[in-house]
């Protein structure tokens, strides 16, 4: 549509914006498939094509897989038990009580602090011996319990999974309690005449109505869990061995450390194929569901 | 007897408290921590059992905190500034002109927001080396400005499409407003409340972000706060150190502590303005 006021001419106010995404951000994406077919170190300007080696090397390796795996069992987790807290905390916040905005606080606060120092932070909470787990279970009697979390290969990916889960508690459960209190009072009520049990107000009632926080916090926390590096780097260095590695810290690792950068490419490629497909079934289906309900 | 009401008032009020407590049990060990002298090595869990600002002069000295947070301070003010200009902007066209187009770029901004930053690292420095842009220490503002986009075009684009009425504009049009008057005297002061939004969960990462700037600023005193946090990396394995590692974590989350818990309340609402009407 074309009216006297909203005129094509306007498209002009989009072209800053678009120059800066398309030099910093489309072009290099763009930049990184040519890259992933060459043997390029990322340092030395010279370079020769190889075809598609990369790829081959990348799915002959065990890193792939590997890195493939945790990061989805970094996305699931993250998503499913962080959701679900969230939401358990956004039902008990909405609750008819004194001081919520108070509590309501106590929950963001983590979320203002740097993945650096929330790293920092964790390091000494899961360190064996004296750190703070190890020292509380100290303390109430509870000895013989393994607890060196990053230094296992079983505990690690969990372990920082859980730091990231504390992180970003606060911002899912504020969405979740702007979505509940948007649910309109006389639809409880009606549901409640209705005869409809505490249980039923929840299931039929209050969560379909909150169908567009869920789909937010999960596309959210889907994108976040799939792009996930913060942790890996500062806590255990995508170890102990390769326990933590996840498809980012990998090809962070492939680049940087071992100067791989046509390879590391490829493995860029290959995640960012991975997260829009996934990214898009999520995104896809949510929508429907919202729609329907 | 207490009524039914209450009893479930005060178990709502037990369950909270016993999340809050376990939520924030790191933090409150790491404040106790930093008010201890530095070679205090007793078990942090004896909270507070020392009340000294030794350990924050020291860190404060070792993160040379004035120049970090200043460094901090102009990295954030600055991209924020144009991160509201130009994702405002661009979301006007995309609310107001329903046309194929309008719906492409609405999608390929978007879309950014599912790519990692550390993917497009390398060929970016390579890209910065050959058009001659210097690499120094505003150059992380480039990609700060860059990686805002998708989501504040998504957030302004959502609240001009339901929050601002075509109406106003056509009056103003009629009144003979060109469109950049219109858009400036118009529609972009009615954006306040996104504009909150945006400089409040864009402000927030961006002053938080150790990944771009630690890649481009290699100068000590160049630093903003998170990456004068990386000289203490090591730190954390040590526990003769952990005095001063705390109180250096607690003064670099200060300023933004400080700055929630004055804008409370547009903190919590910048959160929600896109999820709700999103």
């Amino acid at each position: 549509m074309n009216s006297a006021v909203m005129k094509k001419t306007m498209f002009w106010f989009v072209l800053p914006a678009l120059l800066f995404y398309c030099l910093f951000w489309v072009f290099p994406i763009l930049k990184l498939f040519q890259y992933s077919i060459t043997d390029y170190n990322g340092y030395v300007q010279k370079f020769s094509y190889v075809g598609l080696d990369n790829f081959k090397t990348l799915f002959h390796e065990e890193i792939l897989g590997l890195s493939i795996r945790n990061t989805l069992i970094y996305t699931f987790v993250t998503v499913i038990l962080g959701n679900i807290v969230a939401l358990a905390i956004a039902f008990l916040l909405n609750a008819n009580i004194r001081a919520k905005g108070l509590y309501r606080s106590a929950f963001y606060i983590p979320t203002l602090f740097s993945a650096i120092v929330v790293g920092f932070i964790w390091s000494y909470v899961y360190m064996p011996d004296e750190g703070l787990i190890a020292s509380f279970l100290h303390k109430i009697g509870i000895n013989g319990i393994d607890t060196n979390f990053l230094g296992s290969y079983d505990k690690a990916l969990y372990s920082i999974i859980a730091v990231d889960i504390w992180k970003n508690i606060g911002t899912s459960t504020i969405i979740f309690l702007a979505g509940l209190q948007t649910v309109p009072t006389d639809l409880i009520e009606a549901g409640k005449i209705d005869g409809a049990g505490r249980w039923k107000l929840v299931r039929y009632i209050k969560i379909p109505l909150l169908a567009t926080s869920v789909t937010i916090n999960v596309t959210l926390s889907v994108i976040n869990g799939l792009k996930a590096f913060d942790y890996p780097f500062v806590m255990t260095n995508g170890g102990p061995g390769t326990s933590t590695n996840t498809l980012i810290y990998a090809m962070y690792k492939m680049a940087f450390t071992d100067q791989l950068f046509g390879k590391a490419s490829a493995l860029g490629i290959i995640s960012f194929a991975l997260i829009i497909v996934i990214t898009a079934a999520f995104v896809f289906t949510l929508n429907r569901r919202e729609i329907s309900a | 007897m207490t009524s039914a009401p209450a009893v479930k008032r005060s178990l709502t009020h037990i369950a909270l408290l016993a999340l809050v407590f376990l939520n924030l049990v790191p933090l409150i060990i790491v404040l106790s921590s930093s008010l201890r002298s530095p070679k205090n090595m007793t078990d942090p869990l004896n909270w507070f059992n020392e009340f000294t600002f030794a350990s924050f002069r020291s860190a404060f000295t070792r993160m040379h905190f004035p120049t970090a947070l200043w460094n901090s301070v102009v990295l954030t003010g600055v991209s924020v500034v144009f991160v509201v200009l130009l994702a405002a902007m661009a979301a006007y066209p995309m609310a107001r002109i329903r046309s194929r187009l309008s719906k492409f770029l609405y999608i390929f901004f978007l879309s950014g927001l599912v790519v990692p930053g550390q993917m497009v690292l390398i060929p970016i420095i390579q890209m910065i080396k050959s058009v001659g842009i210097p690499m120094n220490q505003y150059t992380p503002i480039l990609m700060f400005i860059t990686c805002s986009l998708p989501f504040s075009t998504f957030l302004y684009t959502g609240f001009i499409r339901s929050g601002v009425p075509e109406e106003l504009e056509e009056a103003a049009h009629i009144d003979g407003a060109g469109m950049f008057r219109r858009y400036w005297q118009i529609v972009f002061p009615l954006l306040l409340p996104v504009t909150v939004s945006v400089v409040i969960t864009q402000g927030v990462w961006i002053w938080n972000d150790y990944f771009f700037n630690m890649v481009f600023i290699t100068k000590t005193l160049a630093a903003p706060l998170p990456v004068a946090m990386l000289g203490f990396l090591g730190d954390q394995q040590n526990p003769a150190q952990w005095n001063v590692l705390f109180a250096a974590c607690i003064l670099c989350a200060l300023p933004l502590l400080i700055a929630f818990l004055a804008l409370q309340k547009y903190f919590v609402g910048g959160m929600t303005v896109g999820a709700v009407k999103g």
